[in-house]
């Protein structure tokens, strides 16, 4: 493991512009996975066993 | 939600791009193909939305193996030129962040093929996972300059958990595709460890050339090279490949094992640019592309 790496001198927009960028693709994932859970539902049930 | 950089009672969210390149984006990209060549060649159609959601899987976990590699070996990582400015040594993720990360997208790949393809993928996607982390990254590759050999095990399992994905059952072909991976992989990272030999062993890491020696090891990298190509050729002569999976791979092999004979026989001097290992390091990645799209080309287009 690493030694403690300095922090960085913390910055408020810097703070929100993170935040709100994970935040954008948190939900972009989200709604692609159930997009993706669906549609593999549909073919599992249209695929003969 | 996963924090980095503390300061203070406040901390800085880690940045998505660094969660990115946690998971080796470059090396995914060969996996994920090699699986997809899998997945194609197998016989019989797939759903196309279970086809993309299987290598999803494949690359989720592949993902996963590589933000975990680089959570073990972080403090190697900052001893090497290389891998320094990796997201860990550079101070911009902190490691349980990486952690949280890596687990959560084993388990979250394994479920995801578990729902699209079958128990027998979801097994063989959770088993190369283990093996990468557990057996290669934490067991071997700090203790024996073997480890690159057995541990091109992990790297071999992409095409073998494409086909049983769209199959459910494993097959002659993929077996020798994992075999082809598996030895094509030492003189691939050979050829790189000895031009990138001393971050190895600064980072104290036993590879090859810094236990073995330099001689020793292109010896090896010849020998595994002349025995990659005859597994390379043997799906054609075993009849499990057509004509034109059979002469692209003999074209390739042929040109493999040339230009790892000047990599073999010589010896380098002080300030020697190593260009002879470079092209054979920079040759073997496009022989494993052109090599697998060869396999797929000749399933579905045969001679």
């Amino acid at each position: 493991m690493t030694d403690e790496p300095t922090p960085e001198p913390f910055d408020e927009a810097e703070y929100r512009r993170r935040q709100r960028s994970r935040a954008n693709l948190m939900g972009w994932l989200l709604a692609g996975l159930a997009f993706l859970f669906f549609f593999i539902t549909v073919a599992r049930m249209v695929v003969p066993k | 939600m996963a924090q980095s950089l503390t300061h203070g009672a406040m901390t800085l969210p880690a940045d998505w791009r660094d969660l990115f390149a946690l998971t080796k984006p470059r090396v995914m990209s060969l996996v994920v193909f090699t699986a997809l060549c899998g997945l194609l060649a197998a016989p019989g159609p797939m759903h196309p939305v279970l086809a993309f959601s299987s290598i999803l899987a494949i690359a989720l976990g592949a993902g996963a193996s590589g933000a975990l590699n680089q959570w073990y070996e972080a403090g190697l990582d900052a001893k090497m030129k290389r891998t320094a400015n990796r997201p860990l040594p550079a101070g911009r993720l902190d490691p349980q962040t990486a952690l949280h990360f890596g687990v959560g997208l084993a388990a979250f790949s394994v479920f995801l093929m578990l729902f699209a393809a079958n128990w027998q993928a979801a097994a063989l996607l959770a088993v190369s996972i283990l093996f990468y982390v557990l057996v290669y990254t934490m067991w071997l590759k700090p203790r024996t300059p073997q480890n690159i050999v057995i541990g091109g095990a992990a790297g071999a399992f992409p095409p073998l958990i494409g086909w049983v994905a769209a199959t459910g059952t494993i097959a002659p072909l993929p077996v020798l595709l994992f075999l082809l991976i598996f030895l094509w992989t030492p003189p691939h990272f050979w050829a790189l460890a000895l031009f990138v030999r001393s971050d190895y062993a600064a980072a104290g890491i036993p590879m090859m050339p810094v236990v073995a020696g330099e001689r020793a090891t292109r010896r090896q990298i010849l020998f595994y090279a002349i025995i990659m190509a005859a597994a390379a050729i043997a799906p054609w002569v075993l009849g499990l490949a057509g004509a034109l999976y059979g002469w692209t791979a003999i074209l390739l092999s042929a040109a493999f094992v040339l230009l790892s004979v000047p990599v073999g026989l010589r010896t380098a001097g002080e300030g020697d640019r190593m260009q002879p290992e470079k092209r054979l390091f920079a040759f073997s990645i496009a022989y494993l592309f052109i090599l697998f799209g060869a396999v797929v080309a000749d399933h579905l287009w045969p001679l």
